[in-house]
């Protein structure tokens, strides 16, 4: 642990943020919602953020659950030290910034909570304080879900029949309720210095915190779900949706162009301790090939994609699973033509083929014994179509044959000695990289030098 | 004439008799008794289920539960007087938002719900069960029927047992045994109760 190199002000900080979590008692030392319900994190969360059966229900009922409170605000931070095999390049150049050592990665600010009986939402704000290359502190929006909702009984006056709403988010699939989809899929939290690999699908991560969608849905006896949403660049009304992200830089951010679709469909079913969802979502979206030229020709990125979650949730044993299959159809025809033209669009993509497919696997089981003590192991893998014009060789973030395949595991422990703390190890494991095994990127380099270990200290209150 | 009174009499006992337990289909409800019913189905059913009919074995069966014992536990939650783990995390804040009259409707609305079928187990538990159940063990434990029924359906502030789930059942003897569950008259009673002891007659309630 280099203290020494964390500055005496930013040791003063951590410590003085430690020591109020320190300070605060434990029974209470739960964030806005369990503050609104009264309830422990528990009820939610088979560990935050992955929801309970109870937990969907209060997402789905816009967090209207429970008293208003007057001070609707939650906190949350990490602490982390990342340790990455090999943080060298080719030319001896250190890769990522601030390994192996203690560094506050993120803190966030909640906003959160019920309005009224039928609306209620989220705004999350975050300091990255590895933004850039690690050595300049960014603050923007983070997640954000807002929500009207309306509900009827059964005949019978005895469970609800439909509980429907509309929902406001900036990040296709924040407003799911299962953990089988990406934007609340595991891992839960990542390195803020790690490695990162060439290829993801729209729908994984890809707009969040770019976008504002607004979608209805319908939840009918606890057993069939169906939304439709449409995303849009958030601008104008919904710019605070985007607030903090750079879209004025070329690259980086996706531009949409009008409204573009976005569905979901599930079946629900609980017996016993145990709950399955098996569902499919996906999304059509047409993107400038360059987000500061919104004149241009689009590309089109359709994504397909199937998932499900089993969990079995009992006082000692919890155990869970969650799979989804994400297929993603690469339609370049703004790009591609350009690019055989020789003037590819602005800072846009230069593909090879006018068509590619990019598709993504995760599976993930996590058992809990007295929800405190925890492991997690998940596989993943991304693969698609060679296209040397997307996926170049180049050293560390390159690919020497052209493909976007990258796959590995990830495995996870963790120990919550209170409910709204979470210290966990964390390691990535790939056997395969931006295409291959061994020298990957064209420079020498194994796809085994960038995995990567990660302690983290996640507080919430 | 006294034909019709006699009927007129009968005709009040029995609306009398239906306000009590048909809470539902009463057509004309109070205040509480909407609140009642909106919170039942918009938020306790969410963990016990609809009309109390739970599936996870985390959350008790409400259904057909003795109205004055749900009441009792309500305010039980409220106070903190009910202070195990899960009361802590599940309930007391929940029912910091149920004044009393909501309480005593929603009191009232499980114990006109229809009860669940029980749920048949292993024969050998369930006959082991019956008889700790029924006898009690001869120095030990009293049995249990004296004061849950013959056939576990409660009395009052006694709760029903019946179509209990198994292992919310055991979690309670357990709790109340390691007094994490403040029940003095309980504890007494089955402080030398054993853990299969516990299974067998859990089993044996499970299945009425």
């Amino acid at each position: 642990m280099n203290i020494k190199s964390m500055g005496v002000g930013r040791l003063l900080v951590c410590l003085g943020v430690l020591g109020w979590f320190g300070l605060i008692n434990p029974a209470r030392a739960i964030p806005a919602f369990a503050r609104q319900t009264g309830q422990a994190c528990v009820a939610c969360h088979v560990s935050f953020p992955e929801l309970t059966p109870y937990g969907r229900m209060f997402k789905l009922s816009g967090y209207t659950i429970g008293t208003r409170q007057a001070l609707p605000l939650a906190l949350m931070a990490q602490f982390g030290v990342t340790h990455v095999r090999n943080n060298r390049d080719d030319q001896g150049q250190k890769i990522v910034p601030k390994t192996d050592k203690p560094v506050l990665s993120a803190a966030s600010v909640f906003a959160g909570g019920k309005i009224t009986d039928n609306i209620g939402g989220w705004i999350q704000w975050t300091y990255n304080n590895l933004a850039g290359n690690g050595d300049v502190g960014h603050s923007g929006i983070d997640n954000t879900d807002l929500r009207v909702v309306g509900r009827s009984e059964n005949t019978d006056n005895t469970d609800m029949r439909w509980l429907y709403g509309l929902t406001v988010n900036n990040n296709p699939t924040v407003q799911d309720v299962w953990n089988s989809t990406p934007a609340f899929g595991f891992p839960f939290t990542t390195p803020p210095n790690g490695i990162g690999a060439a290829a993801a699908t729209m729908l994984d991560g890809q707009l969040g915190q770019q976008v504002a969608g607004v979608g209805g849905y319908v939840y009918w006896n606890r057993t069939v779900y169906v939304e439709l949403s449409g995303y849009q660049t958030a601008d104008g009304f919904f710019a605070p949706l985007r607030a903090g992200t750079d879209t004025q830089t070329p690259g980086g951010v996706h531009r949409l162009s009008g409204v573009d679709p976005y569905w979901r469909v599930a079946w629900n079913r609980e017996w016993g301790a145990d709950s399955l969802m098996v569902g499919a979502y996906g999304g059509h979206f047409r993107v400038y090939p360059d987000n500061t030229l919104p004149y241009t020709d689009t590309d089109r990125f359709t994504d397909i994609a199937v998932d499900a979650q089993f969990q079995h949730i009992s006082q000692d044993h919890t155990y869970t699973f969650q799979y989804t299959h994400i297929h993603e159809n690469q339609d370049y025809r703004a790009s591609y033509p350009a690019t055989l033209a020789g003037a590819p669009i602005g800072a846009g993509p230069a593909p090879a083929n006018a068509h590619d497919t990019l598709i993504t696997d995760k599976l993930k089981g996590t058992y809990y014994f007295d929800r405190k003590y925890g492991a997690t192991l998940s596989v993943v893998r991304t693969h698609g179509t060679a296209d040397a014009g997307l996926y170049a060789p180049g050293s560390v973030g390159g690919s020497v044959n052209g493909r976007p395949d990258t796959q590995g595991y990830i495995l996870e422990l963790d120990y919550l000695p209170q409910q709204n703390v979470r210290l966990m190890l964390q390691y990535y494991g790939y056997s395969k990289f931006n295409g291959s095994r061994r020298n990957y990127d064209g420079s020498g380099r194994p796809a085994s030098d960038n995995n990567t270990l990660f302690a983290n200290i996640w507080l919430v209150y | 004439m006294k034909r019709i009174r006699v009927g007129l009499a009968t005709l009040a006992c029995l609306f009398a008799a239906l306000d009590g337990t048909a809470f539902a289909a009463s057509g004309a409800t109070s205040a509480s008794d909407d609140a009642a019913i909106k919170l039942a189905t918009q938020v306790c059913s969410s963990c016990h289920g609809p009309g109390g009919d739970s599936q996870s074995p985390t959350f008790p069966r409400l259904a057909g539960q003795q109205q004055a014992y749900v009441s009792a536990q309500i305010k039980a939650f409220k106070s903190g007087a009910r202070n195990e783990q899960e009361a802590h995390d599940y309930m007391l804040g929940m029912t910091t938002l149920i004044d009393d009259a909501t309480a005593e409707s929603l009191a009232r609305y499980f114990a006109s719900q229809p009860h669940p079928k029980g749920i048949p187990g292993d024969p050998a538990a369930m006959a082991a069960g019956k008889k700790i159940f029924e006898q009690g063990i001869p120095g030990q434990v009293v049995a249990c029927a004296t004061c849950h029924g013959a056939h576990a359906e409660g009395n009052g502030i006694f709760p029903r047992l019946a179509d209990q789930h198994e292992a919310y059942i055991v979690r309670q003897l357990t709790v109340i045994q390691r007094n994490l569950r403040n029940s003095p008259v309980m504890h007494g009673i089955i402080k030398n109760l054993t853990p299969e002891e516990m299974k067998n007659v859990a089993t044996y309630l499970q299945s009425l």
